[in-house]
């Protein structure tokens, strides 16, 4: 007995040794799958507290997980993520003392397997510092050539030339705004008077034609917000007070505007209802589904976060769906693969929200991400 | 219960009608204006602690509440919270050249003012009194009257924004 006893502690005694004692580990770096997932997001934090410090955080909506995260600078809006994979553009600004000295404006290249600065691009410190908005920074269709807003208060746009990584010049566009690509070599931004400034670029990236279209909405009266998004050859811009402008791409990427439609109806407009929000607008391209944050609020509430988010098919220009979010949300972001999940988030909290979007049911929150959260970017 | 500064005020205005001409306190009074409109050009008034310009029945409210009636198209940290004032810097930062302009009703006296949200400029973000409304604001492709740029564009001490200021520049026709 005694002996078995013995035994048995003594078995004990080893198996306990042999559980505590966990194998050496080698130090590392981690990286990142070549191709991104599919419910992958990166929410941009302009920081806006503390706007030297910009950052943008990659979280897989599906796990949760925080999976790395870029350094961008002085009042940064977002990154560009070109579909052609490999790499990440960021526009940023920087002073050599912090808020102080010199001011230098890069675009900085960043491996996406690494999440490392591979290379940069020096551009005119003249980068707009603005809210932050989709269009301060697009890639051409063929995204040859990175266009990015500029502010000074003169107004124009920065080309550069992904391929060379090169900065190769400015185009003036006095009295308009922001940049929306039509094309492989075309652009336009909106203007104060309601028209468009139409851009054509030759193949070195300079303006081969610069066109003002007639006055096709009333930026007085009902402007349009400038958070559109693109339906294929269909820009959308949603007005203040919920009129759905679209405005079709021509064949050499000029602009004709199409019948508006209204996202409202008569008894919903008669309770307020109306879009608003920072990134206010998502697009489901295969299903051609249009998502927008609405609330219920008078004038000027068109940057309000709100607590739902409505769908239509933009087809028949029909409401399908409404879901209800768990918190309000400044800006949401749709993943383009066929189970889509649907991202909110708030300058006011740094929470990510995920919701799917077949059923509209919350997912899951991610908490933590800076301080105030604003562009979302899908890989 | 009376005010003392009022007594005081009383005292002092008694005591100068016995002392003093009709004529002599006119002119005196008209060099203490002249002096009191040449004082803000001397660079040492601009280091003067910024006096509250605000109250009273013609200005109602807090100039620290985001509700105060001329912060109605303000969007950042209000200037009167981080050591500036409703119409002053804080110490240290520059006003911004440029700036965008709001239209807003005063309670107090019934009149619409043109309010200009100049920005205080060369610091990090002052951190205290965020606030954002939007009466009359509109998107960026009108730009003197939207409150989404940073206005530090254009300052001497370059684009790092600190706070906004709300100060009256016209009235409203």
């Amino acid at each position: 007995m005694k002996r078995a006893l013995a035994g048995a502690l003594l078995a004990l005694g080893l198996a306990r040794a042999a559980l505590a004692q966990l194998p050496l580990e080698p130090g590392g770096v981690a990286q990142l799958p070549a191709q991104p997932g599919v419910h992958w997001v990166w929410v941009n934090d302009f920081s806006f507290f503390a706007l030297p410090d910009g950052k943008a955080f990659l979280v897989d909506g599906d796990s949760g997980r925080m999976l790395g995260l870029l350094s961008t600078g002085y009042s940064f809006d977002a990154l560009v993520v070109p579909h052609s994979g490999g790499v990440i553009y960021s526009p940023e600004t920087y002073f050599s003392r912090g808020t102080r000295g010199t001011r230098t404006d890069v675009v900085t290249i960043y491996d996406t397997v690494h999440l490392a600065p591979l290379g940069e691009v020096k551009i005119p410190p003249k980068r707009a510092s603005i809210m932050a908005m989709m269009a301060g920074q697009v890639l051409t269709d063929d995204e040859r050539f990175l266009l990015i807003y500029n502010y000074t208060p003169a107004q124009s746009v920065t080309v550069v030339d992904t391929r060379a990584r090169k900065f190769v010049g400015e185009i003036d566009t006095a009295g308009c705004a922001l940049v929306y690509p039509t094309g492989p070599r075309s652009f336009f931004s909106l203007c104060g008077d309601g028209s468009l400034l139409v851009v054509t670029l030759n193949d070195q990236g300079r303006a081969a034609s610069r066109t003002r279209t007639k006055e096709l909405f009333d930026g007085l009266r009902d402007p349009l917000t400038e958070k559109g998004v693109r339906a294929g050859d269909t820009w959308l811009f949603a007005s203040f007070e919920g009129t759905m402008h679209p405005l079709k791409i021509t064949r050499g990427g000029g602009i004709e505007a199409q019948a508006t439609w209204p996202l409202f109806s008569a008894p919903e407009l008669a309770q307020h209802w109306r879009t608003g929000g920072l990134q206010h607008l998502a697009l489901h391209a295969a299903t051609g589904r249009l998502y927008a944050i609405v609330h219920r609020g008078g004038a000027e509430t068109h940057k309000d976060p709100g607590a739902d988010v409505w769908v239509w098919d933009l087809a028949s220009h029909r409401k399908v769906q409404q879901i209800s979010a768990r918190n309000k949300v400044a800006s949401i972001q749709v993943t383009q693969d066929a189970r889509p999940l649907l991202f909110g988030c708030s300058f006011e909290s740094n929470r990510l929200d995920v919701y799917d979007v077949a059923s509209g049911h919350y997912l899951r929150s991610v908490e933590g991400l800076g301080i105030t959260p604003g562009l979302l970017v899908t890989p | 219960m009376r005010n003392p500064v009022d007594h005081l005020m009383e005292r002092w205005a008694r005591d100068m009608a016995r002392r003093v001409s009709r004529r002599r306190f006119l002119g005196g009074l008209g060099a203490l204006l002249f002096g009191a409109a040449t004082v803000p050009l001397l660079p040492v008034a601009r280091g003067e602690t910024p006096r509250p310009a605000a109250g009273g029945a013609a200005d109602p409210g807090d100039p620290q509440t985001c509700g105060y009636w001329r912060h109605c198209a303000i969007d950042g940290f209000l200037c009167s919270c981080c050591g500036g004032s409703v119409q002053s810097c804080p110490p240290g930062t520059e006003a911004s050249a440029v700036t965008w302009v709001g239209t807003c009703h005063n309670p107090g006296d019934g009149h619409d003012y043109i309010v200009s949200y100049n920005d205080c400029c060369g610091k990090t973000e002052c951190g205290r009194c965020l606030c954002n409304r939007n009466e009359d604001d509109k998107p960026l492709y009108m730009p003197f009257k939207s409150n989404d740029y940073n206005w530090c564009v254009g300052s001497k001490v370059g684009i790092a924004y600190h706070c906004s200021t709300a100060r009256i520049v016209g009235v409203a026709k």
